[in-house]
């Protein structure tokens, strides 16, 4: 959103850093106390559930592996989000992008069977990226064109593409059986678990290692935030984007196409949104089906936010969000807390994060009753 | 089939389907004139449609329930007032994070209070008013004649009648009264309604109370006079579509209704359409999409030579 604030942290000037990163902290701090509020006055107790969520998501190797399992798509919806902030556009329908790069994975990868892995890996996610960016590039054009809001048109597409994919494996591309869901991705399509790479010896001796079904996809969306963070600080494109994003009269002014540069932010959003579900198709499911989602498109608006949008700090942002999502479960389990506060959680902490001026608002408040109190 | 699929219930399903979206439309006009853009109409009308069906599962009175629903879009509303204006946060986000609030919330509760996840217990409908008998090729030209008035206008229940009161009320105090003209400026230049002492924090906060409540009534329409029962997520873009409407309808709360109407009869011919789906050969997916399609197509064709409030989605700064 703000890119300005984004270049000003150049100067590494401590208290600057200090602001900028104890936002996001307290906004998260506040969000799990108001949190643990609401579930006390529901009845149950907030320790046990914490505690409870803190062993799900950190507690063993396994459940380790499922928070990066969970935060792999989130850094990557997170990212695609964030790159559209930048350019001040809000790409709330990345879950429907993030569907389309799901569907071109879950359908390539069948197609590519007999290819060895170097050969389809790259071109499951190449196709990804392309299904996401042409899934965004409508609404790209209506907003670059005629100014169409792109929060209704991206959340239209996405409406449009969960249909589309649950038509798609109900019919034609649907397996044999009763599941309506595509065939098993051939396994040189398949993102390798990460346990998978070491030999049983190396396991035994560093059991850390063994994290269930986290796969290779977290590589995949490292490498896609530090390539994001590159392209905004050192490239001509990732000047333009933030140019437009800060101030789109003075970047026409100085030269830049603010029509061409939303469509490309747009665009590019959407290939990481798309590149998002293929990592959920390719390294979790290893196949299509039309629930493959738990909504981290919308997950990644959240990230997006609690990380200011820096594709570096989307890395923890999704960490968090990712942990949450995968203790929810054993707190559920042992808490009997139901997941759905999770959601609450999240809002929240989009809340805090967005009201900067909450601070400056009780500050003048006190100020307000001094004042009136005096006079 | 085309008699089969033109008939009077057909008209007659899109205006009930046109209702909750025309509540929305008129409550997102009524908001982003005042300057304040509100995405978050997803959200209130999913709490408005939990709250009619939580309280009449408690209590048993349908009507209780739509008053439970109005209060609780005012409520939920109030977050997106005090954050918008008052902490000046992002409109947008805000609107975000309540529509995910408003997912978890609704959740939540559901399983506090019924034990489960999905869809609620049902409740008994609130009745269409009037009962006047008419058939369908009964007898000569006037029977039919109406036949097709009976039912286009008069198989509904009350709050599709209270939409169109609303559209029109609205659209008169909007052009007619001090508090349009004020409601008008605040979109426009918030700065000329402070300087005549006019305050815009509270003239912004009563707008999005109202669309909050407009909103809530919207989700009471849903669950308490169409479905008769709550399930998860059950707006399905609703609140989106009514942002649409509300651009298509050029910002008036009449506009919003005729575009509203639009959106419904388009619900309606999918639904209809769909029964005849084995003679026409298309998919069901297909017939759903219909709605979210003619949305982008409406905006598409409509936005720039609809244009919006100047001062909408910018925070106000006494300076």
């Amino acid at each position: 959103m703000s890119a300005a604030a984004e270049d000003r942290s150049t100067n590494r000037d401590w208290a600057a850093i200090a602001q900028k990163v104890g936002t996001p902290f307290a906004s998260v701090l506040l969000a799990i106390l108001i949190g643990s509020l609401i579930m006390w006055v529901s009845g149950y107790d907030p320790i046990a559930a914490y505690a409870a969520l803190f062993q799900g998501s950190f507690g063993t190797p396994k459940a380790f592996g499922d928070t990066l399992l969970k935060s792999t798509p989130l850094i990557l919806a997170g990212l695609g989000l964030a790159y559209g902030f930048r350019a001040n556009l809000f790409n709330i329908g990345a879950e429907g992008q993030l569907f389309m790069g799901g569907l071109a994975a879950g359908w390539l990868g069948l197609v590519l069977a007999g290819q060895p892995w170097y050969v389809a890996l790259p071109l499951l996610l190449l196709a990804a990226m392309l299904a996401g960016a042409a899934w965004a590039f409508i609404p790209a054009i209506l907003k670059a064109r005629i100014g169409a809001h792109e929060v209704i048109t991206t959340m239209m597409f996405t409406y449009i593409a969960r249909y589309f994919v649950s038509y798609l494996v109900i019919g034609p591309l649907k397996s044999p059986g009763q599941i309506p869901q595509t065939g098993l991705l051939p396994p040189e399509s398949q993102l390798p678990r990460i346990q998978s790479l070491f030999s049983d010896a190396t396991l035994q001796a560093m059991p850390f290692l063994k994290m269930g079904r986290a796969h290779m996809g977290i590589l995949v969306a490292i490498v896609a935030a530090v390539i994001v963070w590159w392209v905004l600080k050192y490239t001509t494109l990732g000047y333009e984007n933030r140019a437009v994003g800060y101030n789109p009269w003075a970047a026409e002014t100085g030269g830049i196409s603010v029509q061409w540069t939303t469509v490309k932010a747009l665009c590019i959003s959407g290939s990481l949104a798309g590149l998002a579900g293929a990592v959920e198709v390719m390294g979790v499911h290893h196949r299509l089906f039309d629930q493959f989602s738990s909504g981290f498109g919308f997950t990644g608006i959240a990230v997006a936010l609690l990380a200011k949008n820096h594709p570096i700090a989307v890395i923890p942002a999704a960490l968090l969000f990712g942990a949450l999502s995968a203790g929810a479960g054993t707190m559920q389990l042992m808490a009997d807390v139901p997941q759905k506060i999770i959601l609450i959680v999240q809002a929240l902490v989009i809340f805090f994060v967005a009201a900067e001026g909450i601070v400056t608002y009780f500050v003048k408040q006190r100020q307000k009753e001094a004042t009136s109190n005096v006079g | 089939m085309l008699a089969d699929i033109i008939t009077p219930d057909l008209f007659a399903s899109a205006l009930r389907m046109a209702t909750p979206l025309a509540l929305a439309a008129i409550g997102g006009t009524i908001c982003e004139r005042s300057g304040v853009v509100n995405i978050a109409l997803e959200g209130i009308m999913l709490c408005g449609a939990f709250a009619g069906v939580a309280v009449t599962l408690a209590v048993g009175n349908a009507w209780l329930g739509v008053l439970a629903a109005v209060l609780a879009g005012v409520v939920i509303a109030a977050i997106h007032a005090f954050t918008s204006i008052n902490l000046r946060s992002d409109q947008v986000v805000s609107g975000t994070a309540i529509n995910i609030l408003a997912l978890g919330l609704t959740g939540f509760l559901m399983e506090i209070l019924y034990g489960h996840p999905g869809t609620t217990e049902a409740v008994t409908t609130i009745k269409p008013i009037f009962r006047f008998a008419s058939e369908r090729g009964g007898g000569g030209f006037v029977a039919e004649v109406w036949h097709w008035v009976n039912t286009i206008l008069f198989s509904h229940t009350p709050i599709v009648y209270m939409a169109i009161i609303i559209a029109i009320a609205m659209q008169w105090a909007m052009y007619n009264t001090r508090w349009g003209l004020h409601l008008r400026a605040l979109g426009e230049h918030p700065r000329a309604v402070d300087t005549v002492g006019v305050s815009v924090l509270k003239g912004r906060w009563i707008a999005v109370l109202i669309s909050g409540a407009l909103a809530g009534l919207a989700g009471a329409n849903l669950t308490l006079e169409q479905v008769g029962s709550f399930t998860e997520n059950m707006t399905n873009g609703r609140g989106f579509i009514a942002l649409a409407a509300n651009i298509f309808g050029r910002w008036t709360p009449v506009g919003s209704y005729g575009a509203s109407l639009l959106f419904g009869f388009a619900d309606a011919l999918q639904i209809k359409l769909q029964i005849f789906r084995g003679e026409i050969n298309i998919p069901p997916q297909f017939f759903l999409m219909l709605p979210y399609i003619l949305t982008v197509i409406v905006l598409a064709g409509v936005v720039g030579r609809s244009v919006g409030p100047a001062a909408v989605g910018k925070p106000y700064e006494k300076g």
